[in-house]
């Protein structure tokens, strides 16, 4: 999963969940403050009837019109039950019927609440006896005294000393609880005034209804368009985070990896990327000063072998040719030989040194690569026992390179395919013209291969299986080498898939030198 | 032939004059690139042999202040630090050959005794021995049989081979000089190409001997006795190719 999806997903889920969080814990805080509203509603309307005279045969005008202060939608969403006001007989909403007896709710004392109460809540905290403007309407309403004035009091004071009563008595009088009818949630409260008490009670769920559907109306399409902006603003996140990653990953690739001395410019980044910029330029410099290290070392190695080497060839040369000589010359010869394979390595590794600091001097002219392999496949008509050898060489092959290092190139192929193949094998050496150059390809039947092994080929000192090859001679550089040197002259040498019983290697040389 | 050879290291340039002296030339030895420049200046030289790594003065150094100077005395380079650079900017310098290090002093024999040949105006274009002649322009071998001279059909390696041995009557080679020679450095020395090459060369002697020619006419003078085989196998060295008696 790519790194920019994936910061995506995430920014889009936590914005979600955000959200989501966001409207449930909003959406309990508005019905909380719904409930808590409805419980001072139904508090203060319940004490209004038990303490307001009123006449039986008003109950459906009462229920109407106490629905109405309540904010109801219709007065079937309430119940009012009075049962003693003033010696007066008992009155009740028709709907109690279904209802629990209002005795047997788990009552429980309204509770105080510290912020302000709405304005209603203050017309009702003055003393009883003022009447109601609904009530006013009532036929035989009783004359009320009219409200108390006490001049010289601010209008805050008297707020204040009016609210004293109501918050001690409120406990006392008002009680809460809920119950369950036909399905829905409803909320009672009862007030208690003496012998007078009254229920009222007020149904939650179609109250809040309008409420839910109203939020749902908005949410329909606030929603999908919070989702929408959400993913479009975690689509530009992503992309903004990936962007210089990418940048940098384009820069890194673009370096090539024979020219370790380059440097990413961190100018113009941001802080992280300047630090990660700056790790990757100090990491590539650590690698350029161990790689020139070990490549100078190599260096310095084979030349430092070379003088004893030739000292050391020098004298035997010498020594075989004196008659003399108190050592069997076969022993001379036999040391002159290994000395000689010493050499070759030394040789070998001087040059995969150069190539690796790509400093291989080339002294390039047109090669004529028929000629070199014509020579080459002569020779090593001489070397095998009983394999045979197809040479299917293009006339007039001509690629442009160092002779001698391009000599050297070819018959290390041309060798290895002879060393490697088996003893009845046919070596099949195949040299044709391609637009822009010269392709060579060698192939052999060897023991099988597993892929593992192939794939190690190139590796320098790498010798392939060694129950198989113990008794072969060759310094296991040739390969290498012999990739390095078609590199060094713009072509290259590859591996070509095959079966598991057969190697083929396949040369390519541009005619030109780019 | 009159020689100078300015190379630092003792003991390199001690078995180096010691075979040069036993081919009959006459080595000078310098171990410095100053003093050695002042000496290839100084005397008349056949030709110079001269290292690249130098204390004073460098080879290439020495080379260019030699040709800068009109001295035309043929050099040829011992590389050892950077062969491929040092042999192209000496080439370019105008050394007439160059010898990798490690090499082999009878290598360098025949590098000098072509520069000899070249100096003296290629009038030895023909090496004979024996019954055996070859011509090094046409790269043509021929042998004398009872009075005609015929062809023998040679490849480009076995004719070097062959030209090789046939410059030194009597001097042993060793295989791994053979190769170095003919095949160059950089061929495998473990195989055995050289005795397989001096095999087919003794066959195709063998084949004009006993009067079989290429073209498979049956020659009429009858089974003569097998004369023997020039080119000698000296046993747990390598080969020679017999003087002429």
């Amino acid at each position: 999963m790519s790194f920019r999806f994936r910061v995506f997903v995430l920014a889009t889920m936590i914005v979600g969940v955000v959200l989501g969080a966001v409207m449930i814990v909003g959406w309990s805080s508005v019905q909380q403050v719904e409930v808590a509203r409805l419980n001072d509603r139904l508090c203060i309307e319940a004490r209004r009837l038990a303490t307001q005279p009123f006449r039986a045969n008003a109950l459906a005008r009462l229920e109407a019109d106490v629905a109405l202060k309540l904010r109801l939608g219709s007065a079937g969403q309430l119940l009012l039950r009075v049962d003693a006001a003033g010696g007066q007989y008992p009155i009740a909403s028709a709907g109690w019927r279904d209802a629990p007896e209002p005795d047997h709710l788990n009552w429980a004392a309204a509770p105080q609440r510290d912020a302000p109460n709405p304005p209603d809540d203050q017309r009702l905290d003055r003393p009883p006896g003022p009447p109601d403007r609904i009530l006013d309407t009532a036929p035989n309403r009783p004359p009320g005294p009219p409200p108390e004035n006490h001049p010289g009091e601010s209008n805050r004071e008297r707020q204040s000393k009016a609210r004293q009563p109501h918050e001690e008595a409120r406990p006392e009088g008002c009680a809460l609880a809920s119950f369950r009818r036909k399905g829905d949630d409803w909320r009672a409260a009862r007030y208690t005034e003496g012998a007078a008490r009254s229920v009222l009670a007020a149904d939650l769920t179609s109250s809040q209804a309008e409420l839910q559907s109203a939020a749902q109306r908005a949410l329909l399409w606030m929603v999908p368009l919070a989702l929408l902006l959400t993913a479009v603003g975690a689509w530009i996140l992503a992309s903004l985070t990936t962007q210089p990653v990418n940048r940098l990953a384009l820069a890194m690739k673009r370096m090539t990896p024979q020219a370790l001395d380059q440097r990413l410019p961190s100018a113009g980044e941001d802080r992280e990327f300047k630090a990660l910029i700056d790790d990757y330029n100090t990491m590539l410099e650590r690698l350029e000063v161990s790689f020139h290290q070990a490549s100078r070392f190599s260096a310095d190695a084979a030349h430092e072998l070379k003088t004893p080497l030739t000292i050391l060839q020098g004298r035997l040369e010498l020594a075989i040719s004196r008659a003399d000589s108190c050592v069997a010359p076969a022993e001379l010869t036999g040391m002159l030989d290994e000395v000689g394979r010493l050499a070759a390595i030394t040789r070998k590794l001087l040059l995969l040194s150069q190539a690796d600091a790509g400093q291989l001097a080339l002294h390039t002219t047109p090669v004529d690569v028929t000629e070199l392999l014509d020579a080459l496949v002569a020779d090593a008509h001489m070397l095998i026992t009983s394999q045979t050898i197809s040479a299917a060489i293009a006339r007039g092959l001509v690629a442009c390179g160092d002779s001698a290092l391009l000599r050297q190139l070819l018959n290390n192929l041309l060798s290895n395919a002879v060393r490697y193949s088996l003893p009845t094998g046919a070596i099949r050496i195949e040299g044709r013209a391609l637009p822009g150059g010269v392709e060579v390809v060698f192939a052999n039947p060897t023991v099988p291969i597993a892929a593992a092994h192939r794939a190690r080929f190139f590796e320098r000192f790498f010798r392939g299986d060694p129950a198989h090859n113990r008794t072969v001679d060759g310094s296991g550089l040739g390969l290498s080498l012999s990739r390095e040197l078609a590199r060094a002259h713009g072509g290259d040498l590859t591996l070509e898939p095959s079966e598991a019983g057969e190697v083929r290697m396949r040369l390519w040389l541009p005619r030109r030198q780019t | 032939m009159k020689l100078l050879l300015v190379e630092d290291e003792a003991k390199i340039a001690e078995f180096v004059c010691a075979g040069l002296a036993v081919r009959g030339m006459e080595v000078t030895h310098c171990t410095n690139g100053n003093t050695g420049f002042t000496r290839a200046c100084e005397g008349p030289f056949d030709a110079i042999v001269l290292d690249i790594m130098l204390p004073g003065r460098d080879g290439l150094s020495v080379l260019k202040g030699l040709r800068d100077a009109g001295v035309g005395t043929p050099v040829v380079l011992l590389t050892a630090r950077n062969e491929l650079g040092d042999r192209v900017a000496g080439l370019n310098l105008g050394a007439d050959d160059y010898l990798a290090k490690p090499f082999f002093v009878e290598e360098l024999v025949a590098r000098l005794r072509a520069i000899e040949r070249r100096l003296a105006g290629d009038r030895q274009n023909t090496v004979q021995v024996g019954h055996l002649k070859l011509d090094r322009i046409t790269r043509q071998a021929s042998c004398d049989h009872r009075g005609h001279s015929r062809n023998i059909e040679l490849t480009s390696r076995e004719f070097s081979l062959l030209e090789y041995l046939m410059r030194s009557p009597g001097q042993v080679f060793t295989r791994s000089q053979i190769l170095e020679h003919v095949w160059g450095y950089d061929f495998d020395p473990s195989t055995n190409v050289v005795d397989v090459c001096v095999k087919r060369i003794r066959a195709r002697i063998a084949s004009i001997d006993t009067g079989s020619d290429p073209a498979g006419n049956a020659s009429n003078a009858g089974p003569s006795p097998p004369t023997p085989s020039s080119i000698e196998s000296v046993r747990g060295v390598g080969y020679r190719f017999a003087p002429a008696t």
